[in-house]
């Protein structure tokens, strides 16, 4: 009987036993992680919602990657905190957004980005020095400016000197063994969020100077890096939310009319007749030949997020004008027009061409191919049971704002980052658990 | 918004498909269990009603009656590729049963009636675990009942068939990656259950003294769920986008054809070898169809991948009288995982599993004895992917690799008179 206890003893032991698999071995490879310092702009400072805000910087992608890099032994990675759940106050500063019920002016309620408002934080110092040199605004050229703080408040929270210093010298300053530069984003997006009726294109020129001046101060004392590249337009909710052919007609003696009104009333050249179904906006052009100076968009042409959805389903925006029945096209600055398309990408492929083949080899660079990576979630992928998308709200990738990323988006551009730090320097940094990180958050 | 939930549930229900890959449990009989879990061409005692029905009117005595419970518990372990993340599943402990009873009105004509429990399931991984959006628990549980007779044609051939009356639960839990204020996840939890039919037929062979040979043929089961309860926890402002409150879950349980062939050496020694071919290959596809009480709402139909390849388990036992007073038993087997190579799921991490079992009988009185078992399963680690075929690509969909073992400790009572 003793025997037979002990038998069911050892068992009941042997039991008590977890499956043993080996631990993942973290190293640094040949790269120094002890202190980790991040460049670039809103992407980079955790700009989400419309806003700079804390849980937002929270979550940004330096923050994440700098947990990761802290099991290979890099330090403490400050953030200019900003405390406000709402962001921070300045002049012009707008509203963060949040998902809630919006009622149109057809008096249809969906789920949309609305106001979230609270008491944003007074914009001053943050009075101490930090490892994300994020700052949302910044161009490439910005970081080479003297008193750069004096037009960028962003950058004046933590500027030694917000008068007079320069954002590469208190890069210099920060003396980080390892960095991330994800820079160069403005240079074409001020101009595209624009619709490209104001701020300017950088040229691509000028913006190797810039980028190769702000990666000289990075490497100054001979520290290792990563630098990614620059997202399309096209891939950036922001603008490929609202189609070009968003126009829907359900009757077919309205399309008659409009038809007819068009051709005959207006003078108005149609590209293709109306039709029941979906219908190409009208948008200014200057050089259409009709009185009205309209034309019908094209495909490939872009519409922006900001566009006022209430004068496009009320107001006739977009074909006719309900109050002066007269030609009634989208405001150019709310359009990305074929030309306007074009040159936003031309610049794009010229910036990523030099990042990839000119300033990454110069400088060793770790690159992260973020406009192929995510161009390729574009269509969707699959992460641990998550399915995830370029698309606005649903695809669970974009923040409310339509341009930079949610929690979850961060955690994968973070991998991405960390994909290709480890591919260079033969680390082999762990990747984040990207559920742990939320997506866009529902009422 | 349709495309979106469809979406959602995608991924899940592929995960799912891999859930069959393995949920027979083969703890029928704790004397079989102490040999490697043959008994094809047994004829000890009444558990011949559920391994082969022909070699029941072999069974010496007029009356037989065996009933037990093993302790299954189930211990896995994941390692998230390229993480640090590593993660156990929560100590659940399961009891498949068995009740067999057989009466023999005259020498050669038996009937009896068998109560087990041959498919089942219990995963449960912590709520909160990284894989939650493919499966936070799952059990699967049936109870099978089977009227069954058998002659047999002057000790030589004896054939037998039974009814299956097989009852089955599903109960299952997953996290839904929509997040509502606070970040919480949404949770949908399926339940149901159903009563199907099938049976079991075999023969049994006697051709020389101490020789049997047994072939088996299990039926398939169509364990269809019809309205089971679908519930969708999501954020009140997505509560109108998931108005499913039915499911039906198709669940086929394949048919197994068995071969078995023993030898009694002498008085004392038996040796035996059973071949246990599954038909996973004639799997239908897992499909889920969500249904909604709005009958303008379309149904949402979720299939899975067809994912298995039949397999053949081959077990080896033997068995020692050791005096009137005890008997032990000794065995072992092999069986390859049907899921393909690369296809892993946590619902239920399948591989090519290798066990060992032990055993012995006490027989305090004549003809009563007291039965104890205990199996040792231990899968092979294995690395794969959730969905490597269903997924886009660029997908990253729970990469890892698995350790799984299972301990299965069980005790019965077998009386022949």
């Amino acid at each position: 009987m003793k025997k037979i206890f002990l038998i069911i003893l050892s068992l009941a032991l042997f039991t008590a036993c977890e499956r043993k698999i080996s631990e993942y071995t973290v190293s640094k490879g040949n790269a120094d992680f002890t202190k980790f310092i991040t460049v670039g702009n809103s992407l980079i400072a955790g700009y989400a919602d419309g806003a700079l805000y804390h849980n937002g910087q929270r979550y940004s992608i330096p923050n994440i990657m700098a947990g990761q890099l802290q099991l290979a032994g890099s330090g403490a990675f400050v953030q200019p905190v900003v405390n406000s759940e709402y962001g921070v106050q300045f002049p012009g500063s707008g509203p963060k957004f949040k998902l809630g019920p919006k009622t149109d002016c057809t008096g249809a309620t969906s789920l949309g980005p609305v106001p979230d408002l609270g008491t944003k934080e007074a914009l001053a110092p943050v009075g101490y020095t930090v490892n994300n040199f994020g700052i949302p605004g910044a161009k490439s050229f910005h970081l080479l400016f003297p008193g750069y703080g004096l037009l960028n408040p962003y950058y004046s929270r933590f500027a030694s000197n917000p008068q007079t210093s320069k954002v590469v010298d208190d890069i210099v300053a920060a003396n980080g063994t390892f960095f991330a530069l994800w820079l160069g984003d403005n240079d074409v997006l001020a101009y595209a969020l624009a619709g490209g009726a104001a701020d300017s294109i950088t040229s691509p020129a000028f913006f190797q100077t810039a980028m190769g001046g702000v990666l000289q101060a990075l490497t100054a004392n001979g520290a290792k890096g990563v630098i990614a590249t620059i997202p399309d337009v096209t891939v950036i909710p922001f603008f490929t939310t609202v189609p070009y052919n968003g126009l829907v007609l359900t009757r077919q003696s309205l399309v008659d009319s409009i038809n007819n009104a068009m051709v005959n009333v207006y003078q108005v050249t149609l590209s293709q007749p109306y039709k029941v179904g979906q219908n190409p906006f009208l948008v200014f052009d200057a050089t259409s030949s009709n009185p009205y100076k309209v034309r019908m968009m094209q495909p490939g042409e872009l519409v922006l997020l900001t566009v006022p959805q209430d004068s496009l389903k009320c107001a006739g925006m977009g074909i006719i004008s309900s109050s002066k029945h007269i030609p009634y096209p989208i405001p150019t600055q709310y359009v990305l027009t074929a030309d306007e398309v074009t040159a936003l990408q031309a610049a794009t492929a010229a910036y990523n061409e030099i990042i990839k083949t000119g300033l990454a080899p110069m400088f060793n660079l770790a690159v992260v191919d973020m406009n192929q990576k995510l161009k390729s979630l574009e269509t969707g992928i699959t992460w641990n049971g998550i399915s995830l998308s370029t698309t606005f709200v649903t695809g669970g990738l974009f923040s409310l704002d339509g341009i930079h990323l949610n929690p979850r988006g961060n955690a994968i551009a973070a991998n991405f980052f960390i994909e290709a730090i480890n591919q260079k320097f033969g680390s082999t940094i762990p990747e984040a658990d990207i559920t742990k990180y939320p997506g866009v958050i529902f009422p | 918004m349709r495309k979106f939930i469809f979406l959602l549930l995608f991924t899940w229900v592929t995960a799912m498909a891999t859930f069959a890959g393995g949920y027979q449990v083969g703890l029928h009989s704790i004397r079989n269990i102490g040999m490697g879990l043959i008994g094809t061409s047994l004829t000890y005692d009444a558990s011949s009603l559920f391994y082969n029905p022909g070699a029941s009117p072999f069974v010496n005595e007029k009356f037989s009656i065996s009933g037990g419970v093993t302790f299954l518990m189930s211990r896995a372990t994941f390692q998230a590729k390229n993480e640090v993340y590593q993660e156990h599943v929560n100590h659940v402990m399961n009891y498949p049963f068995y009740f067999y009873a057989s009466y023999k009105p005259i020498k050669d004509l038996c009937i009896g009636i068998a109560v087990n429990t041959p498919y089942g399931l219990s995963m449960s991984w912590p709520d909160t675990w990284e894989g939650r959006y493919l499966i936070q628990n799952v059990t699967f549980k049936s109870i099978t009942i089977q009227p069954t007779v058998a002659y047999k044609i002057k000790d030589i051939i004896g054939i037998g068939a039974g009814l299956i009356i097989s009852y089955g639960d599903v109960n299952l839990k997953r996290a839904i990656p929509l997040n509502g204020p606070d970040s919480t996840d949404g949770q949908l939890t399926v339940k149901g259950s159903t009563i199907k039919y099938g049976f079991n037929a075999g023969i049994l062979v006697h051709p020389v003294k101490g020789l049997n040979i047994g072939i088996d043929y299990r039926s398939r089961i169509n364990m269809s769920i019809k309205d089971g309860d679908a519930t969708f926890a999501v954020p009140t402002s997505l509560a109108s986008n998931f108005t499913y409150n039915k499911v039906d879950v198709s669940l086929p349980l394949p048919a197994n054809l068995d071969l078995g062939i023993s030898y009694e050496i002498n008085e004392k020694i038996m040796i035996g070898l059973d071949l246990n071919y599954v038909f996973w290959s004639t799997y239908d596809s897992l499909k889920f169809t969500f249904k909604s009480p709005d009958a303008s709402i379309p149904n949402l139909i979720s299939t899975g991948a067809k994912l298995y390849k039949d397999r053949l388990i081959t077990r080896l036992g033997v068995q020692w009288k050791v005096n009137g007073l005890l008997t032990v038993r000794a065995g072992g087997y092999y069986d390859p995982s049907p899921v393909p190579t690369d296809y892993l799921d946590p619902m239920l991490p399948s591989s090519d599993e290798t066990a060992l079992t032990c055993g012995f009988s006490l027989y305090p009185f004549k003809r009563f004895s007291i039965d104890a078992s205990f199996e040792y399963l231990m899968g092979k680690k294995r690395s794969g992917i959730s969905s490597p075929n269903d997924t886009p690509a660029g997908s990253h969909n729970f990469e890892g690799t698995y350790s799984t073992a299972f301990y299965m400790p069980g005790i019965g009572l077998t009386y022949n008179f």
